[in-house]
């Protein structure tokens, strides 16, 4: 294992510098952590990093332009940009409803992407 | 080509007070101004004050028109309905020394045909002016407050109405004389006009030398200025100055009331290259606050809520005193071609006097009949803020638009914003809105209604966000939409 | 709530109104109505419910309260669904003009004027952004200068794109957050300027916002200068000491169109500063007692307008103690409080929230200490009689501490002080 790396931890506000050995497969605490619930943070970050997913996404016909979306799970950090370009080419028509899935598998991740708000359709006067 | 018989360039308090003095004829008349709005330029950036004509020379154009000027203005504002308050100045002395300068201005004042000129000691200021620590001052009843861009504004929606084309965002590229008309290149295209008015401001002198080789040269002197919360408007009631500083051709860091209840502080006289350099600086926004202190030893720290300057168009160089009166003339190879030129404090209180001077020169020119079609009066309805229960109530049951407040801070309707955008000038930025309903002019700074001013551009004027501005042609405010309606 | 058909001025009667309708101001008006207030009603200027958090897209929210990430929508919605199942009167799209010492409210919608005489007022009008003459930046005025709130408005409710080359002038986590979403969004975020040596927010908002982004953060930093006559075209950032005063020669020029503001939030209380509540010159809101009443009767405050909260789970807490409370107070006209004592900030504390108790027992006080360190010990002193002792293993003034304690009788009759003071250990 050769590449050591400080990971700042973020279970809680004062974020220690977590210093790790880790090759993408092994995984080694050098030291840094205040408390033991940064080991698991730790480990994460250093094999498999992945981020909740939230942005917005285009609704026709809607009291509001947008409808807020999260991802249905944490997305592998490489994959974050191919949802996103995903999201960025997807309209949906109003209404749409909180918790509906707009996406389904996106990015071939095998993760939604699931509305956060509810948008109703546009009053015409 | 389109051909009107007067060309106004410049869209200024002078430009917009001939435009409307021209308005009452039969004529056509343009005004062509550069900005996205009228009063762009120094006349939105000034202390909106009235002068009196104590500052002036006895026999200088300054005066005799600031004097005259002064006079024009209550009638003015009955007509036009802008706002103006007779609160009066105090010239403060702080030592013996500086009474000599007091009784000096008062001698030039009363030369000047100014009323009401008094020396009034510290007690008689203290009482009317608590705040204010001085040795005496010098009492000037018939100094007036205004809004200079809602003055200007006036005018000119005025002037619209009766008429006169205003041309928003041209710049002249080019001016010729051919036979008998002025050919004016424009970036909007060619236009002829009988007779051309140069009321350009600052670049009064670029419009000369498209037509002769000037005989002067402009010097730009920024003043910078700085805005106090309204929660500090009981500080003072009248103007306070200084002496002014020998030498200097300004009157010095004053301490102005204005009609929204927000003082001002300035403004400072800085000699600058460029004529378009209109940033503050912290140097000067220091400088400005402590030398306020001086006059107002209790004004604190956090009041400030914005800052801007103005440039004012100079004639005399900082080396000969900085101090030169108006050129306000027809030129004697181009006739026909009038100029105004060196325009500066106290060009304001003095427009409407100067405009009725050009209607004389171009009355030597043109002849001039009076159109019975002429309306004189504009009416500006009161602010929803300004108006009792009732008033709103039944304002509100024939448009709810006046029921949706937009600006929490002013608290500005979505009517208001709809009238302001629909102004006769077609000026649509985003400080059109704010310089004729207040929106966004509060201590959020725009924070709250810029979404909703955004939104009437869109549904209620079809504009394009990309195509929505601040207040200038490039100004853009938005990169499009974030989805759809474009390629990523 | 009744409502006559009159045109001119319509007229209700209420036990509790809460004027906003964001998290403070549900969480205020659910609380109330479960705690026996029969009739409550929400006033908010906007179109929607739930204040700020319907542009928070972003997770996080409501983890301390309810143990699961949201979104700022997400929240929102939980809140705006109980009001509704408890039949809360929503008043959207109404503006508060004033109201009196009588507790009658001045409102304004399209419908028209209304007055509301209410029991007991919940003042939760949230706050607003600084601006960029708050900490006075000069230059030139151009377009491209946007509070960090105000552009994650137009990028997150409206779908506008207000700039495209950025820099984010302080790092609270709402610029944090821009940053990322900006990012998101195409843009290209040239770094966050921080005047102090640490980030203002969250370390997961440092990592997963900048790091993961390789967007640089500038501690110690500051923007000096603005360029651009129309259109913003440069900003000056510079160093400053430990004094905060800008080291000349550190001046770097960065170009950019646009400049986000994220210099922190100004609770906002024109309507209480108009009827004379007093306000905490420090915290900026309402000067409180334990049952979070202002100084005047019948009036309560919660939510940012209070103070400035780090968290809506907290914010909420608190909100719910001032909707119990006034709901409490229009069922029984309790005669008027005294003021028994005063709680002062003594060395370490910035301030802290309630500053006045007018009854003995159990009191949550909130608090910000001056600066930040570690093992710090907090204690609560009336004249020589300790009642509050806690170890703290780090604090921030970033980071709001919350604390109860047992304010007993027998202090109160001795002492009119309470003071609070962090000692290290």
């Amino acid at each position: 294992m050769t590449d050591e790396r400080n990971i700042t931890c973020i279970v809680c506000p004062i974020g220690c510098k977590i210093l790790v050995k880790t090759d993408g497969a092994q995984f080694e605490i050098v030291g840094g952590n205040k408390c033991k619930r940064g080991i698991e943070y730790a480990r994460s970050e250093a094999l498999d990093p992945r981020r909740m997913l939230t942005t917005s996404i285009l609704v026709n016909d809607g009291e509001w332009p947008l409808v807020s979306v999260k991802s249905s799970k944490p997305v592998p950090e490489e994959k974050l940009f191919s949802v996103l370009k995903e999201v960025g080419g997807t309209a949906v028509k109003a209404p749409v409803k909180s918790g509906q899935t707009i996406i389904k598998n996106a990015a071939n991740t095998g993760i939604d992407i699931v509305a956060t708000k509810t948008v109703l359709t546009k009053e015409v006067d | 080509m389109k051909n009107f018989q007067v060309a106004i360039i410049g869209g200024g308090v002078i430009g917009s007070a001939i435009a409307r003095e021209l308005s009452m004829f039969k004529l056509d008349v343009a005004v062509f101004e550069m900005g996205s709005d009228v009063a762009s330029g120094a006349s939105k950036a000034n202390s909106g004050v009235v002068h009196s004509g104590i500052n002036s020379p006895t026999s200088s154009l300054k005066a005799r028109f600031c004097v005259e000027g002064n006079k024009m203005f209550q009638s003015l504002a009955n007509e036009l309905d802008f706002p103006l308050q007779w609160v009066g100045k105090y010239i403060i002395a702080k030592n013996e020394e500086e009474v000599r300068d007091l009784e000096h201005l008062k001698k030039v004042g009363m030369n000047n045909n100014v009323p009401g000129l008094e020396i009034k000691n510290r007690s008689e200021v203290k009482k009317k002016e608590p705040n204010v620590s001085c040795f005496k001052a010098l009492w000037i009843p018939t100094a007036g407050i205004t809004l200079p861009y809602q003055f200007t504004i006036a005018l000119a929606e005025n002037a619209a109405e009766n008429n006169v084309v205003f041309f928003l965002e041209t710049k002249i590229t080019d001016l010729k004389k051919q036979k008998n008309l002025f050919l004016i290149k424009t970036n909007k295209g060619d236009f002829q006009a009988g007779v051309v008015v140069n009321a350009a401001g600052l670049n009064c002198r670029e419009v000369v030398s498209m037509m002769e080789e000037p005989d002067f040269q402009v010097y730009p002197c920024r003043g910078e200025y700085l805005v106090l919360d309204k929660n500090y408007s009981s500080l003072i009631n009248s103007m306070i100055y200084p002496v002014p500083v020998k030498g200097s051709g300004v009157l010095g860091v004053h301490i102005t009331p204005t009609i929204e209840g927000n003082i001002l502080l300035g403004p400072s006289a800085e000699f600058i290259g460029d004529p378009y350099d209109k940033r503050t600086t912290n140097e000067t926004m220091n400088t400005l606050f402590l030398e306020a202190r001086g006059i107002i030893p209790s004004l604190p720290d956090k009041a400030v809520i914005n800052a801007y300057s103005g440039i004012r168009c100079k004639l005399a160089s900082p080396e000969s005193g900085g101090w030169a009166d108006y050129r306000i003339e027809e030129s004697k190879n181009m006739p026909g071609f009038i100029n105004l030129l060196g325009i500066e404090s106290p060009g304001l209180t003095a427009a409407p006097a100067i405009a009725k001077e050009i209607i004389k020169m171009i009355s030597h020119l043109i002849e001039l009949n009076k159109k019975n079609s002429f309306k004189s009066r504009r009416h500006r309805r009161k602010r929803f803020s300004e108006m009792s229960a009732e008033e709103q109530s039944n304002l509100i049951k024939k448009d709810e638009k006046w029921g949706r407040i937009v600006c929490r801070c002013e608290h500005v309707t979505e009517a208001e914003v709809i009238e302001a955008l629909s102004n006769p000038l077609e000026a649509r930025v985003l400080s059109s809105v704010k310089y004729r309903c207040r929106a966004g002019m509060g201590r959020c700074q725009g924070g709250f209604c810029t979404q909703h001013i955004v939104r009437i551009m869109e549904e209620h004027f079809n504009m394009d966000v990309a195509d929505m501005r601040l207040k200038s042609p490039n100004s853009n405010l938005f990169y499009g939409k974030t989805r759809g309606n474009q390629s990523d | 709530m009744v409502k006559p058909e009159v045109i001119k001025v319509i007229d209700y009667t209420v036990d509790v109104a809460v004027i906003g309708g964001g998290p403070a101001g549900l969480a205020a008006a659910v609380s109330a109505h479960e705690h026996g207030a029969k009739s409550v009603v929400v006033i908010d200027r906007n179109s929607w419910l739930g204040g700020i958090l319907p542009q928070c897209i972003h997770d996080g929210f409501g983890v301390e309260e309810t143990g699961t990430s949201m979104t700022g929508p997400e929240y929102a919605e939980m809140y705006i669904e109980m009001a509704e199942k408890q039949g809360i009167d929503i008043m959207k799209e109404t503006m508060v003009l004033q109201f009196d010492k009588k507790r009658e409210i001045t409102a304004v919608n399209k419908k028209g004027l209304h007055k509301i005489k209410a029991s007991a007022i919940v003042l939760a009008m949230g706050c607003r952004e600084k601006t960029r003459w708050n900490v006075m930046i000069s230059g030139d005025r151009p377009s491209g200068i946007y509070t960090a709130g105000v552009a994650q408005a137009f990028i997150n409710l409206y779908n506008i794109m207000p700039g495209k080359n950025v820099i984010i002038l302080g790092s609270g986590d709402v610029g944090l957050i821009m940053a990322r979403r900006l990012k998101f969004e195409g843009a290209n975020v040239l770094g966050v300027v921080e005047i102090l040596p640490y980030a203002s927010g969250l370390p997961r908002n440092v990592v997963q916002c900048l790091e993961d982004y390789d967007i640089p953060l500038f501690l110690n930093h500051t923007v000096t200068c603005i360029d651009g006559k129309e259109r913003l075209e440069q900003v000056t950032i510079a160093q400053v000491d430990g004094e905060m005063n800008i080291i000349s020669g550190t001046e770097k020029k960065i170009e950019c169109d646009t400049l986000l503001l994220s210099l922190g939030l100004i609770p906002e209380n024109e309507l209480a500063n108009n009827i004379g509540i007093e306000i905490d010159n420090i915290t900026g809101g309402p000067t409180v007692n334990q049952y979070l009443e202002t100084t005047l009767s019948g009036v309560f405050a919660c939510g940012n307008c209070l103070q400035v909260y780090d968290t809506v789970d907290v914010l909420s807490a608190d909100a719910e103690n001032a909707g119990r409370s006034a709901a409490k107070n229009s069922a029984i006209q309790k005669k008027d409080k005294k003021i028994i004592a005063k709680i002062v900030p003594g060395k370490g504390i910035r301030y802290v929230v309630p500053q006045i108790i007018s009854e003995p027992g159990k009191v949550h006080l909130t608090l910000r200490v001056e600066k930040p360190g570690e093992s710090s010990v907090l204690h609560m002193v009336a004249g020589d009689k300790e009642i509050l002792k806690k170890r703290l293993a780090w604090v921030n003034p970033a980071n709001m501490i919350g604390v109860d304690v047992d304010i007993p009788h027998e202090v109160l009759t001795s002492t009119q002080n309470l003071e609070v003071i962090l000692v290290d250990r």
